[in-house]
């Protein structure tokens, strides 16, 4: 089974790098990680994605608006993306965040597992 | 006739023939019945004088030729030796002429030698002592007259028809300023008086001249040409001669400048008392002790309607007021004049002669007379209407300045409080602003922290997958997870402290979220009862349960802070059927709850004193709160009732008719 590509955009290149090494540790995923919210789109392309973690407070663009380019185009509008925010808590959970489900910062990999088999349809194999 | 008088009229006989002597001797004693004696007899002169300086004799028998004088120089001498006593000249034929002219000097009488008979000499001897005697009494009348002209110190004078002196006395030469009186006379008042006076005392003289009237006690004023001036008295009568026909005027005056000086002092006083107290507006009398008026002034005067003093003077209150008043004033004046007491500054309300009623100050002082006895009264009063209506007026300004000044404290208290509430409300919007800036801070640091939090979340999340080779390793792990979440923890509460809210609703059941709350606030219940009507079947309701708990917590607790720690708190849920809008339901939301709905009411009563009513209406307003400052946010309710309004439900807290408060919550099912 093919591993599942995941994009992961953050500035935040500590929590990206850290988010990348225990996923690929899980040898089920191949993880891309952006730090730089301007080139996500591009990479996104190349990338080609099963899934997409996007932040939203990022400096020089604000997740939503990378949101939206990569929901704009065709070859990536399928990808689901999930915003991976410090900026609310988890007890406000909301169930979207302009249409996008999200997680809150901090993470458990549990979470983020449920939340890539939820999406993705695949089962736990871990 | 007693001529057997042993008391003899004494004869001295100056005569030197000897022939003579003798016949003349037979002559006077020798007479029947003589009355007369010779004393003495002599032929000198120088002798003759002798005895009649030693000796008091009656008549003198001079012979004018003598031994050592002759001639008149023998009567001269007789005479001025002798001045009152008679002389008879005894003259010889031949000088009979020389006879006469002694006659003219003051002989009484003279007789021829030769021609005299006893009869002849005993007559001239009698007649010689009745003019000697009337010569005498004339003389001491002169005397009296001059005695009384020189030493009295009134003037006297009398004046010719031209009104010319004839006779001054001493005291008048002494004012005109003359050595002798004689100095006067053939003078009139123009001579020495100014012109003024001599015009008015001719005038006076002339009057008195034709109409033979005195003048009597004239006062005049008199200035001499020398200088003098000065008051006198004078009367004036008409001088007549011995037929009674006016030859002239005689007068007599007195200097008065002194009584008419103390009399025109007196009058200046009394002038000047009269001015003092006819220019006093207060009514001024004086009574005796029937009440007749005596002396009143102008102010007095006019009161009574009376133009003069002598329209008063004489008579009684009871001539000038009503009888019924006049009775009250005479009896009041009657017993300060029994009583002898004053009455000072008594303040009386009086109807005057016109029937107005005036206030006025009267004070009565009994006039008492030498020996303490009270024989009138002395009365002043003044109209003070004025003043007591000034009075009146000052107690009215002084009743309204109190009024005014106790509205400017109301209007004080009132903006002291309005500026305690103003204050207070400062307070609270500091406190709000304070909430929001933490709000502000609280966002931003979370956002910060949880970025950081993450990394460490992530970190952990690979360690954990990565195979450990002891057993402390886990633990530390373990540890460290907890950290984290305790510390992301604080985060998310800090962001619900501020951040704003939307409902999470789910069905859920009103009475478990009570019992949550109420264990919530078990640390409040010290000494309270709790009383739970909870209605088991109540259907469940669209819910966000963390809010709807907050309310809970919130009104439970604000119920038990009402008791102070003692009382019953009562907490009732109940579903009913709307069957019309009712007193629980405000105005504003009874759109929401439609009749033949179900609702579930939830009431919490407690046992406090309940809300005052000018607080109930503001109870849910934001930042309002009854706690002091620091003690509340005044957020609470406000926040309370926002929570409701957001489900759509409502609130409302009113006092319990036994007693304490009840706040009523009623939800849509």
């Amino acid at each position: 089974m093919d591993k599942k590509r995941i994009f992961i955009v953050d500035d935040e290149s500590g929590f990206t790098r850290l988010l990348k090494l225990t996923l690929e540790r899980t040898g089920q995923y191949v993880v891309l990680e952006e730090n730089d919210g301007t080139g996500a789109w591009l990479k996104a392309r190349d990338f080609k994605p099963d899934i997409i973690f996007l932040d939203i407070v990022m400096p020089r663009i604000d997740g939503g608006d990378v949101a939206q380019q990569i929901r704009s185009d065709p070859l990536l509008a399928h990808v689901p993306i999930i915003f991976l925010t410090a900026i609310v808590s988890r007890t406000e959970t909301k169930t979207d965040i302009g249409g996008f489900p999200f997680l809150s910062k901090p993470v458990s990999l549990d979470a983020i597992n449920r939340c890539i088999a939820e999406h993705l349809g695949t089962g736990e194999s871990v | 006739m007693s001529s057997n008088s042993p008391e003899k009229l004494r004869v001295l006989l100056v005569e030197e023939n000897p022939g003579d002597v003798f016949l003349l001797r037979e002559m006077v004693n020798e007479e029947a019945g003589s009355r007369f004696q010779v004393v003495a007899e002599t032929g000198r002169l120088d002798q003759a004088l002798g005895y009649l300086a030693a000796n008091e004799v009656d008549v003198v028998l001079l012979d004018l030729a003598l031994t050592d004088s002759r001639g008149l120089e023998t009567f001269t001498a007789a005479h001025q030796a002798a001045p009152e006593v008679p002389i008879i000249v005894l003259s010889g034929v031949d000088d009979e002429d020389l006879a006469l002219q002694t006659v003219q000097l003051g002989a009484l009488e003279y007789l021829v030698k030769g021609r005299i008979d006893s009869h002849l000499l005993h007559r001239a001897l009698r007649y010689a002592m009745e003019r000697a005697r009337g010569e005498a009494q004339l003389a001491h009348e002169r005397g009296l007259f001059n005695t009384l002209l020189e030493n009295i110190p009134d003037r006297i004078y009398f004046k010719d028809q031209r009104s010319r002196f004839i006779r001054i006395n001493h005291a008048l030469t002494k004012l005109l300023g003359l050595k002798k009186p004689e100095e006067a006379y053939g003078k009139t008042d123009a001579d020495f008086y100014g012109a003024e006076h001599a015009q008015a005392a001719r005038e006076d003289e002339i009057h008195v001249m034709q109409t033979g009237e005195a003048l009597l006690g004239k006062v005049e004023f008199e200035t001499l040409i020398g200088g003098g001036r000065s008051w006198s008295l004078t009367t004036k009568l008409p001088l007549r001669n011995r037929q009674g026909r006016i030859i002239g005027t005689c007068g007599i005056s007195r200097e008065v400048t002194a009584m008419k000086e103390m009399e025109d002092q007196l009058a200046t006083e009394r002038n000047l008392l009269r001015a003092v107290i006819d220019n006093l507006p207060d009514h001024i009398f004086l009574k005796d002790a029937e009440g007749r008026y005596l002396l009143d002034n102008v102010a007095h005067l006019r009161s009574v309607g009376a133009t003069t003093s002598a329209d008063v003077r004489g008579r009684t209150v009871f001539d000038f007021f009503p009888e019924e008043i006049a009775r009250t004033f005479h009896d009041d004046d009657m017993a300060i004049i029994r009583s002898a007491q004053a009455l000072i500054n008594h303040e009386e309300q009086r109807t005057n002669t016109n029937g107005n009623q005036r206030w006025v100050l009267t004070s009565k002082i009994p006039w008492l007379d030498e020996s303490g006895l009270a024989v009138g009264l002395v009365c002043i009063s003044r109209d003070i209407s004025e003043q007591k209506l000034a009075e009146e007026h000052l107690k009215q300004a002084n009743a309204d300045l109190k009024a005014r000044r106790e509205d400017l404290m109301a209007a004080v208290k009132d903006l002291q409080e309005a500026h305690q509430q103003l204050r207070d409300v400062q307070l609270q919007l500091i406190e709000a602003e304070k909430m929001k800036s933490i709000g502000r801070l609280a966002a931003g640091v979370a956002h910060e922290v949880k970025n950081p939090l993450a990394i460490l979340q992530m970190g952990l999340e690979f360690l954990n997958t990565v195979p450990t080779t002891d057993e402390t390793t886990p633990v530390i792990l373990k540890e460290m997870s907890d950290a984290l979440t305790r510390a992301d923890g604080v985060i998310r509460g800090l962001l619900d402290f501020s951040s704003p809210k939307q409902l999470e609703v789910k069905r859920a059941s009103l009475n478990v979220i009570i019992n949550q709350a109420l264990r919530l606030v078990r640390g409040e219940m010290k000494g309270c009862t709790i009383h739970r009507e909870l209605q088991a079947d109540i259907p469940p309701l669209a819910l966000d349960t963390d809010k709807i708990s907050q309310v809970f917590v919130n009104l439970l607790t604000n119920a038990l802070h009402a008791m102070h720690g003692g009382g019953t708190l009562t907490v009732r849920t109940y579903a009913k059927q709307l069957t019309g809008v009712g007193a629980n339901i405000g105005d504003k939301r009874s759109e929401s709850f439609r009749v033949g709905e179900t609702i579930v009411v939830a009431e919490i009563d407690d046992t406090g004193p309940g809300v005052p009513d000018d607080t109930i209406g503001k109870i849910f307003e934001p930042f309002y709160t009854t706690k002091p400052t620091g003690k509340g946010t005044g957020l609470g309710l406000s926040v309370v009732r926002t929570i409701v309004d957001l489900h759509g439900a409502t609130i409302d807290l009113r006092n319990l008719a036994e007693g304490g408060a009840r706040v009523t919550l009623m939800f849509q099912v």
